[in-house]
């Protein structure tokens, strides 16, 4: 009888497994009632669930299910340069090209990167674990899991689940720093409606990318190659198929891949460590500045540029496509209802994706 | 230990790579846009 009990699950359960239960239950719970990140927290939620399941062995070297998708997944770095060429098809790139100086906003955003990488060794991180920890300010998850799964995969489910709770707490996060670092009278500057981005120039703009950013930072390749392709095939116009099955089906399935092999990497033992707290506490640093960066760099500009640029789409440099944005639209219109900042917070959103991917290139070159 | 010169070399080469793609970037943007509106002038 005793020997019947043993063979369940039961009978091996611990207190860590319950724990990693109740946090797996609980971003099921943010994902269906609050709507944070649903894409992602539902599989990672389920995710952490089985890899807590005592006796499935679903993570276990060579054979477990789960450690198979996390191996050829992650480790042989197929799913996150996959969800940048999903990403690619989905972006619009006109309102950066229509007003390039905004790409400046999307660098300027970077700083907060480099907050949390020194505070991260502050805390005693070794420098690989620091620029997995740092590139959390990026907003960026894909680009986040990438670096980790290189420089510190023992922390990959910290900084990933870290990373897509700050973008979907972008709009908690965001507000009260905005309004600190900005008068009424910035807030309502009124910027002049972009000019119309003509095709040729969409179609140009990933050829020239491509090549601008892989000759400066090679180790960015992977992730802005992919991205690249993905929005030529968006602009080119002649492959909508591939187009579709990119932004599309392509895309559902590496998420589901991304979120389960994420989640299977959040055992009771991996993850219930004191450096966890303090990857969130820096990840939470890494944000706030990149989001005070960009605002403050925007101020600088105005110092010079003679159409002001509201500082409001500065905090848009930090990734988070598009949800910083819409911060910024939000943000904009409080002050002033006829205020419409959508489309130019876009040009940095979509720019701080570009310069976190050189960012991490140059985290994988130097510490990879 | 850490290596803090290794990090400021960090540091340095991170802003430095962010800043100046970006600034060839936008300088490239600029230089593509009067490229395609000289072509489209002609054209015209």
């Amino acid at each position: 009888m005793l020997d019947m009990v043993l063979t369940t699950g039961v009978a091996h359960l611990t207190i860590g497994n319950l724990v990693m239960w109740l946090i797996a239950f609980f971003f099921i719970y943010l994902a269906i009632t609050k709507n944070y990140e649903p894409l992602l927290l539902v599989p990672i939620g389920f995710g952490i669930l089985m890899v807590n399941l005592p006796l499935t062995y679903l993570m276990e070297e060579g054979e477990g299910l789960l450690w198979r998708f996390y191996h050829y997944g992650l480790e042989w770095e197929i799913i996150p340069p996959l969800i940048f060429l999903g990403l690619g098809a989905m972006t619009d790139f006109g309102p950066m090209i229509a007003n390039p100086k905004t790409l400046i906003l999307g660098a300027g955003a970077q700083f907060g990167v480099y907050v949390a990488f020194f505070g991260a060794l502050i805390l005693g991180f070794k420098i690989p674990e620091a620029c997995s920890i740092g590139i959390i300010g990026g907003a960026d998850g894909p680009t986040t899991i990438y670096t980790t799964v290189h420089l510190a995969p023992h922390l990959l489910g910290a900084t990933a689940v870290a990373a897509y709770s700050y973008m979907s707490l972008v709009p908690i996060i965001q507000p009260p720093i905005m309004r600190l670092l900005t008068t009424e009278k910035e807030r309502k500057i009124k910027m002049r409606q972009l000019r119309p981005v003509s095709k040729r120039e969409k179609i140009l703009f990933p050829l020239v990318t491509v090549l601008v950013i892989c000759l400066i930072v090679p180790a960015s390749a992977p992730l802005m190659a992919m991205f690249m392709l993905g929005n030529l095939f968006k602009e080119c116009g002649v492959v909508k198929r591939l187009s579709d099955a990119a932004s599309n089906e392509l895309m559902n399935i590496v998420t589901i891949l991304l979120g389960v092999s994420v989640g299977a990497t959040m055992s009771a033992e991996r993850f219930l460590k004191w450096e966890v707290i303090f990857v969130f506490i820096m990840g939470l640093v890494a944000f706030a500045f990149s989001t005070a960066a960009g605002i403050v760099l925007a101020k600088f500009m105005n110092l010079f540029t003679k159409e002001k640029i509201n500082p409001l789409i500065g905090s848009a440099g930090v990734s988070a496509v598009p949800m910083a944005a819409r911060v910024s639209q939000v943000m904009g219109s409080k002050a002033d209802p006829k205020n419409f900042l959508l489309m130019h917070a876009m040009g940095p959103n979509v720019a701080g994706v570009i310069g976190t991917v050189v960012a991490a290139g140059v985290f994988l070159a130097l510490a990879g | 230990m850490i290596d803090w010169g290794f990090a400021v070399k960090i540091l340095f080469f991170g802003l430095s790579a962010v800043f100046s793609s970006l600034a060839l970037l936008i300088g490239a943007i600029y230089a593509f846009g009067k490229i395609l509106k000289h072509i489209e002038e002609k054209s015209n």
